[in-house]
């Protein structure tokens, strides 16, 4: 009896795992079926007959009755604001069009890019997807995300140029503009009443005891090279370091300097969250993609400026994010119209309020002055070049970082090493 | 059943024909050909393949060849190997070396190995001791490591090692508290000086020594279940023989456990070694191969090469090395060893 017993059991687990296998399976499903997520009787309606009652009201006039089924990949954190506000703004375009389906699949941030290309590469991906120009220079020469300028022509005049010009590689656009992405000086106003405007007001605050968490990587930091004088890239995007070594010398003693006086690094970008979250520092470097999230535990304590300056302002990298559609997708007009519907003025306002975005629309405002400051950061940034030259900075330069704070070599010696890899990788 | 039936006498030989050559064999091949069928699909197909994506600049684009962004790969001979061997990736990857990360990866396995054998024969002699109380808790203790996805395994052992919050700094430091000593702030992972750097040829961060630990943690149990199974086979009388005799307990551990459990261990050893040579999950999910690369293993990089930077033809290069590397290692553990050889034979 006790062996059949033992038997029916084994059975049943076998049977509960092949389920549960089969279940997690289907989650999957959105990403394989690209090819049916678009099939024949999706239409676009391109008729004479606008519609009258068009309650939407975006100042483009793209023809709406939109019908078919769009698949959108996202990389917002899961239960983040942002993520709430795709799902917001997601729900009201289909309440609006009830003939379209929008499926929306969320993707871990650091595996989108690599998927999209797999996924595009080999025939088949979702319809589109947002994510910051980060890899768009790459993504644009290897015909991995679509040329779409006959298909935005006249619609974006609402757009500001900086968002217009972060979508185009050589002339041709190749996504619909949402944001701007820069990051910012995020202060505890319990601790902080006036946020540093300086580079030595912000080491006399961090001094006095108001610690500042710091994310050591190229890329939160970046903002503090220009400040001091450093230029990563000439313009053709030939020179590395064009600007000769000595900024970047000056902004790395510098980040030393704070971290003498008591400022933390952290490599994990969530501990360096917690600890602002928590009140246990007093300030952050970080993006408008966490100001939801910051709201929602600071509440009015919640406080942004732009990165104190030096000689010049600081100079953030500034990224802008955007839709991208696939080059396999069968109804490419459809694809735009709906990215056109997403970074709409009623959609960019829901992003603005909800998540903290940053509009790139004239006609969206926002009366959060944290918004603003961050709209200033972008407008202070450094634009991210999307010259293939640039991909090569992440390397030398995150290692530099690495290697200058946690005290292995000297910022002369990191600086002169960091910028001699660099122009090297250029050179191939 | 024909190669029963039919009659292998001088006048099947006669016939030199292939038909009447294979007549015993004939029966055999056909039931070997579904299973071959199989295995040229799913094994010898991608092998090959991956042997000709070596010898090419295979990118991303040339996954689908009816995808409208195909590009045909071309044939660059020996040009991945050479961009390998000489570090030319360092474009790509900065720093590297691959004459480092081959050292890095033998020291890793052969660290790990010994520790894995040694704590793994110590604890079955110990849990083999006659009459100790609940044996059977300590053996299905003991197989917890090996039955618990290393995913996971990977991820805890990572929160263990947060230097304010992790278990390890705090168990220390409860220990510390009580020497009366000050609390002490390990940075396991993110630490860049060197603690050992064998005269910069090899720096060794902490991170190191955290992946060293977890994987010890994960590798023993396996060889405590081998040697436990060879102790069983020890005939006794030895024991009693040798202690007759007057050796002492060392003398029979040295004499007696250490060669007759030889021939279970040393196959074991072997597929230690490659398994840890190629263990991806600890070091991926905890050191990330970090800081700047220093804890970086071949397959590591490898899938770096693919998963980061979209090379698959280096990536597949990479693979082939790792093969010869481990096909030598197997090589010479073999000959050094003797492992398949029993004594029988000697």
């Amino acid at each position: 009896m006790t062996k059949k017993w033992y038997l029916l059991v084994v059975l049943m687990l076998i049977g509960a795992l092949t389920l549960a296998a089969c279940g997690g399976g289907d989650t999957e499903e959105p990403a394989d079926s690209g090819d049916d997520t678009t099939n024949g009787d999706t239409t676009m309606d391109d008729g004479d007959d606008h519609d009258d009652d068009d309650d939407h009201s975006d100042g483009d006039d793209h023809d709406d009755d939109l019908a078919g089924t769009v698949e959108l990949w996202h990389a917002y954190g899961t239960g983040g604001a942002e993520e709430e506000a795709i799902t917001a703004i997601v729900a009201s375009i289909q309440e609006e069009h009830p003939e379209l389906t929008i499926n929306v699949l969320q993707i871990p941030f650091d595996q989108i890019f690599n998927k999209w290309e797999t996924e595009v590469a080999a025939g088949s991906g979702p319809d589109m997807f947002i994510a910051p120009n980060d890899d768009l220079g790459n993504l644009s020469r290897s015909g991995l995300v679509l040329d779409i300028t006959d298909l935005l022509d006249g619609k974006l005049e609402n757009v500001v140029d900086t968002g217009v010009a972060g979508m185009m590689v050589d002339g041709q656009m190749y996504g619909v503009p949402e944001s701007a992405k820069a990051v910012a000086l995020y202060y505890n106003k319990s601790m902080v009443d006036t946020p540093p405007t300086t580079t030595d007001e912000l080491l006399q605050a961090v001094e006095d005891g108001h610690i500042l968490v710091q994310n050591q990587n190229g890329y939160h930091l970046f903002g503090f090279f220009p400040a001091f004088g450093g230029q990563i890239l000439d313009d053709a995007g030939t020179t590395a370091c064009s600007s000769g070594e000595e900024g970047f010398v000056k902004a790395m003693q510098y980040l030393v300097d704070l971290k003498e006086a008591g400022a933390l690094y952290e490599t994990d970008g969530g501990r360096a969250d917690t600890l602002f979250r928590n009140g246990e520092v007093a300030m952050i470097i970080n993006g408008p993609w966490t100001l939801g999230d910051y709201r929602a535990d600071l509440g009015d304590d919640l406080g942004v400026a732009p990165i104190p300056g030096s000689m010049n302002p600081a100079g953030a990298l500034n990224g802008i994010d955007g839709f991208y559609i696939n080059p396999n997708t069968d109804n490419p007009e459809l694809a735009v119209a709906v990215a056109l519907e997403l970074t709409d003025q009623e959609s960019s306002q829901m992003y603005t309020d909800m998540a903290g975005h940053v509009p790139i629309r004239t006609d969206v405002t926002s009366d959060d002055p944290n918004v603003a400051a961050f709209a200033e950061a972008s407008a202070n940034g450094t634009p991210r070049p999307q010259s293939a030259a640039f991909g090569n900075y992440w390397g030398p330069f995150g290692d530099m970082v690495t290697k200058v704070l946690e005290g292995n070599v000297t910022p002369e010696e990191g600086v002169a090493e960091a910028c001699g890899n660099f122009q090297a990788a250029i050179d191939g | 059943m024909a190669a029963i039936d039919k009659p292998s006498g001088p006048k099947a030989v006669a016939g030199s024909s292939w038909w009447e050559k294979t007549v015993d064999t004939r029966t055999a091949y056909a039931y070997l050909v579904p299973a071959f069928i199989v295995m040229a699909i799913i094994t010898f197909y991608p092998l090959i393949y991956q042997v000709w994506m070596s010898f090419t600049d295979y990118g991303v684009r040339s996954l689908n060849p009816n995808s409208a962004v195909y590009l045909e790969p071309t044939w660059v001979g020996f040009q991945n190997y050479a961009d390998i061997f000489s570090g030319r990736i360092s474009n790509i990857m900065p720093n590297f070396d691959f004459w480092r990360l081959l050292a890095f990866n033998l020291l890793w396995t052969f660290s790990n190995v010994i520790f894995h054998v040694g704590i793994g024969i110590l604890i079955a002699v110990v849990l083999n001791i006659h009459g100790l109380w609940f044996k059977g808790i300590y053996r299905s203790l003991y197989v917890l490591p090996m039955v618990i996805p290393s995913l996971v395994i990977a991820v805890v052992w990572r929160n263990m090692f947060d230097p304010d919050f992790g278990a390890i700094n705090q168990g220390l430091n409860i220990i510390r508290d009580f020497a009366g000593l000050e609390p002490l702030r390990i940075r396991w992972i993110d630490e860049t000086a060197p603690v050992i750097d064998f005269w910069g040829l090899l720096p060794l961060p902490m991170s190191f020594f955290a992946v060293l630990i977890t994987n010890i943690w994960l590798g023993w149990p396996f060889m405590t279940i081998v040697a436990t199974g060879a102790l069983q086979s020890v005939p006794k009388d030895l024991y009693e023989a040798a202690s007759i005799d007057g050796a002492s307990w060392t003398q029979q551990f040295f004499n007696i456990t250490l060669p007759m459990i030889r021939p279970a261990m040393v196959p074991a050893a072997m597929y230690g070694t490659i398994l840890t040579f190629n263990q991806f999950n600890v070091i991926y999910f905890i050191s990330g191969g970090g800081p700047l690369r220093q804890t970086e293993i071949m397959v590591t990089t490898a899938f770096r090469l693919v998963n980061e930077q979209r090379e698959y033809g280096l990536a597949a290069s990479f693979s082939v090395i790792i093969f010869f590397v481990l096909l030598g290692l197997t090589l010479l553990t073999n000959q050094v060893t003797r492992a398949t050889e029993s004594y029988d034979d000697a």
